[in-house]
């Protein structure tokens, strides 16, 4: 098929004993104001057998837009992202949709939906879902009722711009100003990448795309928590994540209530996740519900292993639960 | 910097089909780039409205700067091929990478791209017309 390599008799053996199809597990739906995050790493997913099989569950349009990426580590990482999509969402329904038979249309502002089966007698789950990946992770969240961003970055990437001159240019007066008190270059870097997946989960969250929330027009702060004591660096308090949004933003679009969570994944990404405060939180300074999360690390159909409280997710700010 | 050993055919207002020859360069055939039609695959990615239509197609000398500038982006490797169908999503930018081709561009060619042009933009034909227009309105 197209996906060709070299393998060995050893791994082909090994991937046969994998590749015996197992149904989906069916999953519960996350509860309320709970996010479900699940990754794949690229590396765990070499079978070509295993990669063909994926390649039949996505619809013509996704395989070819796979197809046309450019090389083969793209095109593996496209395939690999809707197969996820299409595979975590199954899980949810109960078995009434199977991975393949998701159908996907783009809403009016470009953000991606499920196209829910017309079926009188199911009513389908309210999922909301966002996707995110570098060339080595693929991360999907999943929501039962509040509307999700995602965003994912290697913790390594360096940037090839000056970060003040793309900072002024981009981001809000308070963000520049915040980058510019670090001087060491390496912490600047670094909390540049945490300002960027954060705006970046918002922008995905409000799903309008880029040009309905410039980046210029809210600014992400962070703030120390209520429980500002604690200085210990092993309690589970850290500065909470505020939004506010600039004068020159269109209050309308751009909501401030909206909550944050950043965190690593993997030990190798920063993980950004914006979901939509319920409307009974109406002071936002008294402190926030904890964000709920649950992850779940995955070889789509073949393994899954859940990771979260262990050091495969570490909170960075805002405040995460795993019991849910 | 890479020189471009491929040929773009390009029609200017029409479908823009490129066949690509990867002449001379050693292991250029272990990349396969389909013909490209201009048809926007806006599946994945929210907020691609369609591309602005822009009066004369960017110079070939334009379109290699902006190949160059991608190229060194994305860190591609030098025999990765990089034409003016090119888009920037299939070479692997994810939108930081964007900005900073954006960015890369204004300093290159001393322009300033508004953040709407700019997410509209998603190959690498358009950066180079957005630029020639850029470039003629500020020297006008």
């Amino acid at each position: 098929m197209f996906f060709r390599g070299p393998m060995s008799i050893q791994s082909d053996i090994f991937s046969r004993r994998l590749l015996v199809p197992r149904p989906l597990a069916k999953m519960p739906l996350p509860s309320s104001r709970e996010t479900h995050l699940w990754y794949v790493l690229p590396d765990e997913v070499k079978s070509p057998l295993l990669l063909n099989q994926y390649l039949e569950l996505l619809s013509p349009t996704e395989r070819d837009n796979a197809l046309r990426m450019n090389g083969d580590n793209l095109q593996k990482g496209a395939l690999l992202s809707r197969t996820l999509l299409r595979t975590t969402l199954a899980r949810y329904t109960d078995h009434k949709a199977s991975p393949r038979s998701l159908e996907f249309v783009i809403n009016r502002f470009g953000k991606p939906e499920v196209q829910w089966p017309c079926d009188g007698n199911w009513i389908p789950p309210p999922l909301h879902f966002n996707v995110s990946h570098t060339s080595s992770l693929i991360a999907c969240a999943v929501t039962a009722d509040i509307p999700i961003g995602l965003d994912v970055l290697e913790k390594h990437r360096q940037l090839k711009s000056n970060i003040l001159s793309f900072a002024r240019r981009y981001f809000a007066p308070s963000e520049v100003e915040f980058l510019s008190s670090f001087t060491d270059p390496e912490t600047r870097r670094r909390e540049f990448l945490k300002l960027w997946t954060l705006k970046e989960a918002y922008v995905k969250a409000l799903g309008r795309g880029f040009s309905g929330a410039p980046f210029r027009h809210f600014a992400i702060q962070f703030k120390a928590g209520a429980t500002e004591e604690s200085t210990d660096p092993n309690s589970d308090v850290h500065p909470e994540i505020a939004l506010s949004i600039e004068p020159s933003g269109d209050a309308q679009l751009l909501t401030a209530d909206w909550q944050f969570a950043l965190f690593e994944l993997a030990s190798s990404h920063h993980a950004a996740i914006c979901v939509k405060k319920s409307g009974e939180m109406n002071d936002p300074t008294t402190g926030e519900d904890p964000l709920r999360l649950k992850v779940w690390k995955v070889v789509p159909s073949v393994s899954e292993e859940f990771v979260s409280g262990t050091d495969q997710v570490l909170t960075i700010n805002g405040i995460l639960n795993s019991q849910g | 910097m890479a020189s471009l050993a491929a040929t773009s055919v390009f029609l200017p207002g029409r479908t823009r089909s490129v066949s690509l020859h990867g002449q001379g360069m050693a292991g250029a055939s272990q990349i396969r780039l389909a013909s490209f039609t201009h048809q926007r695959r806006s599946t994945f990615f929210p907020g691609q409205a369609s591309a602005p239509r822009f009066e004369s197609p960017a110079k070939p000398e334009t379109v290699e700067k902006v190949c160059a500038i991608v190229k060194k982006q994305l860190a591609l490797a030098s025999e990765v091929v990089v034409t003016g169908e090119s888009e920037f999503t299939k070479l692997g930018a994810d939108s930081l990478d964007t900005v900073e081709i954006v960015m890369g561009l204004e300093e290159e060619f001393g322009i300033n791209v508004e953040e709407d042009n700019a997410q509209r933009i998603t190959t690498v034909q358009e950066a180079a017309d957005m630029i020639e227009k850029l470039v003629s309105k500020g020297s006008a």
